[in-house]
């Protein structure tokens, strides 16, 4: 126990962060890199704390009992799709670099809004969230997180065997290929980004409770960033890409702390020094190892993760 | 009328120096295809070059405060002139730090074809390395320059418009100056010299400009060197009309920039001049009562422009490879 009441906090932000990583991932899937996920993030973290602290809503917390989170991830969830769907579908036209840009454009919008409002408590943010399901500690928000990474993991890897997932892939080797194969990849690409979105939204609604406060600095540019690059340093190819980018990076500032001042600027040497020496990410640095290995199983070895049917 | 007027003046001034940082990213762009994120982080080194060489001194805060690097009565204090020195020489050093961000965190991935986007995340390493140094250099205070750097020079200009006053401050004409000054020397180099050729050579195509004999990586290190050049001394521009508002001082810009570029078209010269001028003056027109969501204009316009045109308003149609 005592082990957790230390690490508690620091494992639960990193399943925390390896999801959002991981909601890069699915537009990935699909060929996209969206840096939308902070906006949504932020979305569904509003959305929970306006519920969960806002006095309109004091009948709805009474009725509902403990059952009021799982309804705050669920509104997360729907709203997410629907800003995913109303974004998505003009964005996606966009490809690569642009695509990127507009995402971050979006962020950005969402963020002065979110400074502004008064309904998301301007500059200042919401807090005193109450503590999900009654926790009394923070570790105990693994019960949340750990079954959210396992059930996205398995969908994750569902899919990827699914005519869906193969729909996906084929648009990220080649969109006019797959068009001409009669797959519509509009709707594809939508369809991976909505599911992105609302990743994000969700974690974003367990995240607002977790972190007892929400406030504009949750959805910035710099998490846009931060997301990326759990997904590129982990591996973009494999779904445990993100996730270990993001449970690494997440971790990186905890196991700095004795270096104080100087961590953010080691942090940022190794996001130089990962960029330039693992292009294929720490999964992909990994798979290349074990084929390079004496080969103990038929010799052809193993597909990157992420091609895996 | 008046405050037409007003407007237009304010946005032609910060818009001319959102012109020629954004020049600063679409050089890169247009030579390298990747987008340089530790700009907005050679922005604010530059301001804090010229601070340094102006005051020379920090306080407060940080590991070299207190330490009179250039005391009262070394030749940058004073007059116009020298301050113009200062700026000079602080925009050369971030030009020279570009120089060295090109060949530790960009080079080595390009001689290996890596995909553009690491390039992406390796130059927001760098941002984070620059913005953090400068933190633990200085501290992270906001510092202002001196009020009379410019000298003996009047602190404005004042129209009577209509019974009404239009003020033109000395910084907003001296900032519109140099950069319309920096543009039209740039657009001399690029368009008329040898130089301008052959940096557009190889921005059209680098195999063909190599066997052509001109030599790639030397154009790469001039386009950074450039880059960082005009970051820096938009860096000092800007601080001089507000203040060196801390080590993050540049990210916002950083942002806007990437805005600004893709508005006028990824690229493309002439497309970050108006883009500059475009969000400047759409910024300087939103009503005071709506001034919070200044902000959010550049992307507003940024979001608006990718759907109708996503070239840009003077970029070329992308070429879709079959």
């Amino acid at each position: 126990m005592d082990f957790l009441q230390t690490y508690g906090f620091l494992i639960v932000t990193m399943l925390q962060q390896g999801l959002l990583g991981l909601s890069l991932y699915f537009p990935l899937m699909a060929g996209q890199l969206s840096l939308a996920s902070p906006g949504f993030y932020a979305l569904g973290g509003y959305i929970a704390a306006i519920i969960l602290t806002q006095p309109q809503f004091a009948g709805w917390r009474d009725a509902l009992g403990n059952w009021v989170f799982p309804v705050t991830w669920l509104l997360a969830a729907l709203a997410s799709a629907l800003l995913g769907l109303i974004v998505g579908v003009p964005a996606l036209r966009l490809r690569g670099i642009y695509l990127a840009l507009a995402t971050i454009a979006f962020v950005q919008i969402l963020q002065v809004l979110s400074l502004n409002l008064s309904i998301t408590g301007g500059a200042i943010g919401l807090f005193g969230i109450p503590q999900a399901f009654g926790f009394g500690d923070r570790w105990q928000y693994i019960w949340i997180f750990l079954p959210t990474v396992i059930v996205v993991l398995l969908f994750a890897h569902k899919l990827q065997g699914s005519r869906v997932g193969r729909a996906f892939r084929a648009i990220r080797e080649d969109e006019l290929a797959a068009d001409a194969m009669g797959i519509p990849p509009t709707r594809y690409k939508v369809m991976a980004f909505v599911i992105g979105a609302v990743l994000a939204g969700v974690v974003g609604a367990m995240s607002a409770p977790f972190l007892n406060t929400w406030n504009a600095r949750q959805g910035t540019f710099d998490a846009s960033i931060a997301f990326l690059a759990y997904t590129l340093i982990g591996g973009s190819r494999s779904m445990w890409g993100p996730l270990l980018g993001g449970a690494l990076l997440a971790s990186l500032p905890e196991l700095l702390r004795g270096l104080a001042d100087w961590r953010l600027v080691i942090n940022g040497l190794v996001l130089v020094v990962a960029s330039l020496y693992l292009p294929q990410g720490i999964v992909g640095a990994l798979l290349r190892l074990r084929r390079k290995a004496p080969p103990k199983r038929p010799a052809t070895g193993p597909a990157p993760l992420g091609d895996t049917p | 009328m008046t405050d037409l007027l007003q407007n237009l003046i304010n946005g032609l001034a910060i818009g001319s120096v959102y012109a020629i940082f954004a020049l600063g990213y679409t050089l890169v762009f247009s030579i390298l295809g990747i987008i340089n994120f530790a700009h907005g982080a050679v922005f604010t080194l530059g301001a804090y070059f010229t601070y340094t060489l102006v005051v020379g001194q920090f306080e407060n805060n940080g590991l070299i405060k207190g330490l009179n690097l250039f005391p009262v009565g070394s030749p940058f204090h004073g007059s116009a002139w020298a301050f113009a020195a200062a700026a000079l020489i602080g925009a050369v050093l971030s030009g020279l730090i570009a120089v060295v961000i090109e060949r530790l965190a960009f080079r080595p991935m390009r001689s290996r074809g890596a995909d553009p986007l690491l390039a992406l995340v390796s130059s927001l390493g760098v941002a984070l390395v620059i913005v953090n140094l400068i933190q633990i250099l200085v501290g992270a205070e906001s510092y202002s320059f001196p009020g009379d750097i410019y000298g003996d020079l009047k602190p404005a200009i004042i129209l009577h418009v209509g019974g009404k006053l239009v003020v033109v401050r000395t910084v907003q004409v001296i900032i519109f100056a140099v950069s319309m000054l920096l543009l039209l020397v740039l657009g001399y180099v690029i368009g008329r010299t040898r130089v301008g050729k052959a940096l557009r050579a190889v921005a059209e195509n680098p195999g063909t400009a190599s066997l052509l004999g001109i030599s790639v990586s030397r154009f790469i290190v001039i386009t950074f060197f450039l880059s960082g050049f005009l970051g820096g001394l938009a860096g000092t521009l800007v601080s001089t009309a507000f203040s060196v508002a801390g080590p993050y001082f540049g990210v916002a810009y950083g942002l806007k920039g990437l805005a600004v570029i893709v508005l006028g078209g990824l690229g493309s010269i002439p497309g970050a001049v108006v883009g500059g001028l475009v969000i400047g003056l759409f910024e300087a027109f939103v009503p005071a009562e709506y001034s919070a969501y200044k902000e959010a204009v550049a992307f507003a316009l940024l979001f608006v422009i990718l759907l109708l045109r996503p070239q840009g308003l003077l970029g070329r149609a992308q070429v879709q490879k079959v």
